[in-house]
């Protein structure tokens, strides 16, 4: 399925995915989906966008995604809605599932998530009757340590009724960041090499070895998300990191537990940022390597439907900055490896004769049409690549038959308690994109939120402990602490709080936790216990946030207009 | 008739981008390149958001403008299907902040424009319609869910002259029903 | 967040009777301290000199008072310095007026008049003359005042209404988008 298809779904379950806040593209095709009569689920403990226009929204509570998910499951199976004919002939698996989503009745599921167990039998109904029918499902779902078995959970649903192989259809992920497609694409990832092949297979590696000319290792890489365990608490001196080569991403400003993130940042050797502008992690760098923005590069980025899409180059770079590629290429030259690339479509040329997958997607290809879709097998014009991964319910296993895997709920890692008796959950604004690198220095933007960002909170919660909008509050974990604003609204739930997480001073990675899912190495980003406290001296707290703010900026080295003395 | 900017809860994302839009059509500068501190960031236009909505509020533009009926100084006018504010004349009183019941006006600084005791002035501030910029209203363009509309005399009349149709047709199959 | 905007109070005339307890109620509790006005007629000892004004008119009455302007006429007319925001408010300084009515005509509601000044209880005389100082008065909105403007608080028919703009702004803000649901439809 492709983005566009979006607004030609009969029915859209939107799990844990705030597309007018993360992708307000994507968010136009629902809208405009809604407008052609689109019925829309929306599975968010928020009321966004999506929730505001859907059909049923599922206000459940955050951490309760698998037993919603499973008692929906429950109901499409008890109330014989399954496509059996599609499970009996393309599935495998099904009996075992069942035994799982047996005890998930709606009454089950009721207390854990919040919904009342006739609003899941609604759902659960309209998605299994409404064809065809999507899945998206976006940070909501994956920012939590049971997060592979939700996604696997919303694939159930998709099989069980059918919806697999054809336009409109399917499930969707819809990435966290541009170009996060892209980057596992091209084999960032601790595990595989361009065009997920795996660093343990033995053929594949040899033949990465033979066009590189250099040996490779055959063991799977640190994740990300392990880097300062690896940093800190590694006993064996060999499995230590000691250098830490960082680009486009900003670790001290995204990664959860702030405070260890900087003490790995500090107590590791060696730290390179290449990066568009400063940032928190920049302060850490031994070693800046400017790079250009966006518009300065050329390239292909891949959107969450697979597709490659070419960027182009609308200005050249001024002063220092070089485009990413280049500065990759003089390191390697300089650590005894040359690279002499003319340009970045060499790179290209040579990645898909090694990825069979992407072996099709020629510059040629992807300027005619586009936007093509992997898997694309041969360079001829023909071959215009996959809108449907799993065509006709043909999957990409040995005997082209999928998979149910049926896991039980389990709740989130951190509960919340007397002392932290809220839960926060880390969310995104649309004006802000990530960290806020890029859209920090776009003054408009600016303009509209600047620091310290804001916490929103439920009106009632607001009014019991007497806060205002606006209002400078302390918000604290078991990890740390940061000041912001309160804005009360009644788009969320009582006792649960939510931040953007690119401010610096209201910098909600202070207090979440790093905790882990086993399999995906992302962090429990939405949910840890918290605890709001009110600030009596707010002359002092605006003072004082002003400080922090123009403290950073000096160590940044961005003029504050306070003289030379920073 | 005064033609007016409609914002449309059912396709409003929220974006905030009609603000954006606002400002750099209405200050007229490169306002990417030039000083940041150097230009004014007034949107005449606010989105609103509540549980049950998100959507841009602005001046409607009424025919017989309250905010004009109390100004002591005769700063606000209408002209070309429009209710102007002459912010040269305005001297801030809130009287139209007042008595406009959408909360369509509110009061901004000026760059540049400084009060005797060295303050910067603040004067009202509410939608024009772009007047005088070419293109119309930019917030209507820049949506990128098409949920502004400017509305024209001739919209609401079309519209109206449909409703009437369609209620004489109702009528008229409810007296002659095997017709 | 810090407040942006003065606030100021506006009479309704659909409401007020014309009783001047707003009046009265402005005097007293602006020479309370200053001349020991109490709650007897007796301790009244200067002239009783509202800072704002029971206005009649053709169809009704209503009280007129300063709207603390943003861009306020009477401060940049005011040479002398003795006008100045504090706390966004418009403020005169009594002691600073040197009397010169310019404030009174770059008003454009009315809302300033020379009063007598007095301290003590007593009325005080210009430095070389034997004439009473006079200053430029108008509505300070009970500033350092416990409970907020008098008027407000003493109208018999809540006809005063302290005015926060900005925050009415924003509730009449939700109104107008809330009628927008009704209008969606329109075409």
């Amino acid at each position: 399925m492709g983005i566009p298809e979006i607004e030609d779904a009969g029915c859209l379950l939107c799990f844990g995915y705030n597309g007018a806040d993360s992708h307000p593209i994507v968010a136009r095709r629902i809208v405009r989906g809604r407008q052609k009569g689109m019925k829309i689920i929306c599975a968010d403990p928020r009321v966004t966008e999506t929730a505001r226009i859907s059909d049923i929204h599922l206000q459940l509570k955050g951490g309760s995604n698998l037993a919603l998910v499973n008692a929906m499951a429950n109901v499409i199976w008890t109330e014989g809605l399954a496509d059996t004919k599609f499970i009996e002939e393309h599935t495998k698996g099904f009996e075992d599932f069942v035994k799982v989503i047996e005890k998930y009745t709606p009454e089950y599921a009721e207390p854990i998530t919040h919904i009342p167990a006739e609003t899941i039998r609604k759902a659960a109904r309209m998605y299994a009757t409404t064809k065809p029918a999507m899945i998206l499902y976006g940070m909501g779902v994956c920012q939590f340590t049971q997060a592979v078995d939700v996604v696997k959970g919303l694939a159930n649903l998709a099989l069980m009724t059918g919806n697999f192989g054809g336009p409109a259809m399917g499930i969707g992920p819809v990435r966290g960041q541009n170009n996060v497609q892209g980057a596992c694409d091209m084999g960032a990832l601790p595990n595989s090499y361009p065009g997920y092949q795996n660093v343990t297979d033995p053929e594949a590696r040899a033949k990465f070895e033979k066009a590189w000319g250099v040996s490779l290792p055959g063991e799977i890489g640190c994740p990300i998300t392990h880097v300062p365990h690896r940093i800190l608490h590694e006993k064996d001196e060999k499995k230590r990191i000691h250098a830490y080569y960082i680009f486009g991403e900003d670790p001290a400003q995204s990664d959860p537990d702030l405070a260890e993130v900087r003490e790995a940042l500090d107590k590791c050797d060696f730290v390179v940022m290449q990066d568009i502008y400063m940032n928190k992690t920049g302060l850490y760098a031994d070693v800046i390597l400017p790079a250009a923005a966006w518009g300065e590069n050329e390239g292909i980025y891949t959107c969450a439907d697979r597709g490659f899409q070419r960027v182009r180059k609308l200005i050249e770079p001024e002063g220092d900055v070089k485009p990413d590629w280049q500065i990759i290429a003089e390191i390697s030259t300089a650590m005894g490896y040359p690279m002499n690339y003319k340009n970045t479509e060499e790179i290209w040329n040579e990645m898909i004769d090694l990825c069979p997958s992407f072996k099709g997607a020629t510059y040629e290809k992807i300027e005619k049409y586009g936007c093509v879709q992997w898997p694309c097998r041969d360079k001829s014009m023909e071959d215009k690549g996959t809108p449907y991964l799993h065509k006709d319910g043909i999957f990409g296993t040995k005997d082209h038959k999928a998979l149910f895997y049926g896991t039980d709920w389990h709740p989130p890692v951190e509960l919340e308690n007397d002392q932290y008796p809220m839960t926060l959950s880390t969310v995104r604004e649309v004006g802000h994109y990530s960290v806020r690198t890029m859209t920090g220095n776009c003054r408009t933007l600016r303009n509209l939120e600047d620091e310290p960002g804001w916490v929103q909170m439920n009106t009632g919660d607001c009014e019991r402990m007497g806060l205002k909008k606006g209002e400078l509050v302390k918000i604290l974990s078991k990890r740390g602490y940061c000041i912001t604003r309160c804005l009360p609204t009644d788009r969320v739930e009582p006792g649960a709080t939510y931040m953007t997480y690119q401010w610096w001073i209201g910098a909600c990675n202070e207090l979440t936790t790093a905790k882990l899912d086993p399999i995906s190495n992302t962090p429990e980003y939405k949910y840890c216990a918290c605890r709001v406290e009110k600030i009596e001296d707010q002359e002092w707290a605006e003072r004082h946030v002003m400080e922090l703010y123009d403290d950073i900026r000096a160590q940044m080295g961005i003029d504050t207009g306070k003289g030379a003395e920073a | 008739m005064n033609y007016f900017v409609k914002g449309n809860p059912d396709l409003c994302i929220g974006c905030r981008t009609c603000m954006i839009g606002c400002v750099v059509a209405h200050e007229g500068k490169r306002i990417f390149e030039v000083d940041p501190d150097s230009y004014d960031f007034n949107p005449r236009l606010h989105v609103v958001r509540t549980v049950r909505l998100s959507v841009p509020v602005q001046c409607k533009h009424c025919e017989n403008p309250a905010c004009m009926a109390v100004c002591p100084v005769g700063a606000i006018s209408q002209k070309d299907h429009c209710v102007i504010i002459d912010q040269d004349k305005c001297m801030g009183c809130k009287s139209c902040m007042d008595a406009c019941p959408f909360g369509a006006i509110n009061m901004t600084e000026r760059k540049g424009h400084v009060q005797a005791d060295g303050t910067l002035k603040k004067t009202a501030n509410k939608c024009d319609l772009c007047y005088g910029l070419p293109g119309g209203p930019a917030c209507v363009r820049v949506c990128p869910t098409e949920a502004l509309a400017l509305i024209t005399e001739e919209d609401l009349e079309t519209a109206m002259e449909r409703k009437r149709a369609e209620t004489a047709r109702n009528t008229f199959r409810e007296n002659h029903p095997q017709e | 967040m810090k407040k942006e905007l003065g606030c100021f109070v506006v009479g309704d005339s659909t409401k007020c009777t014309g009783c001047r307890a707003c009046e009265l109620a402005c005097f007293t509790v602006h020479n309370r301290e200053s001349n020991h006005v109490g709650k007897t007629v007796g301790t009244v000892t200067v002239p009783v000199a509202p800072r704002l004004f029971l206005t009649k008119f053709e169809e009704g009455c209503m009280p007129i008072q300063c709207k603390h302007c943003e861009d306020a006429p009477c401060l940049n007319a005011c040479t002398k310095g003795a006008i100045s925001r504090i706390d966004h408010q418009v403020i005169v300084d009594a002691e600073k007026c040197i009397g010169c009515k310019d404030c009174m005509q770059a008003c454009p509601f009315g809302a300033i008049a020379l009063l007598p000044y007095a301290k003590d209880g007593k009325l005080v005389a210009q430095p070389m003359g034997e004439e009473t100082k006079v200053f430029a008065s108008k509505c300070d909105l009970c500033a350092g005042i416990e409970g907020g403007p008098a008027c407000v608080r003493v109208c018999p028919h809540q006809a005063l209404r302290l005015v926060d703009p900005e925050a009415e702004r924003e509730e009449k803000n939700i109104k107008a988008a809330e009628a927008l649901l009704l209008t969606k439809n329109w075409r």
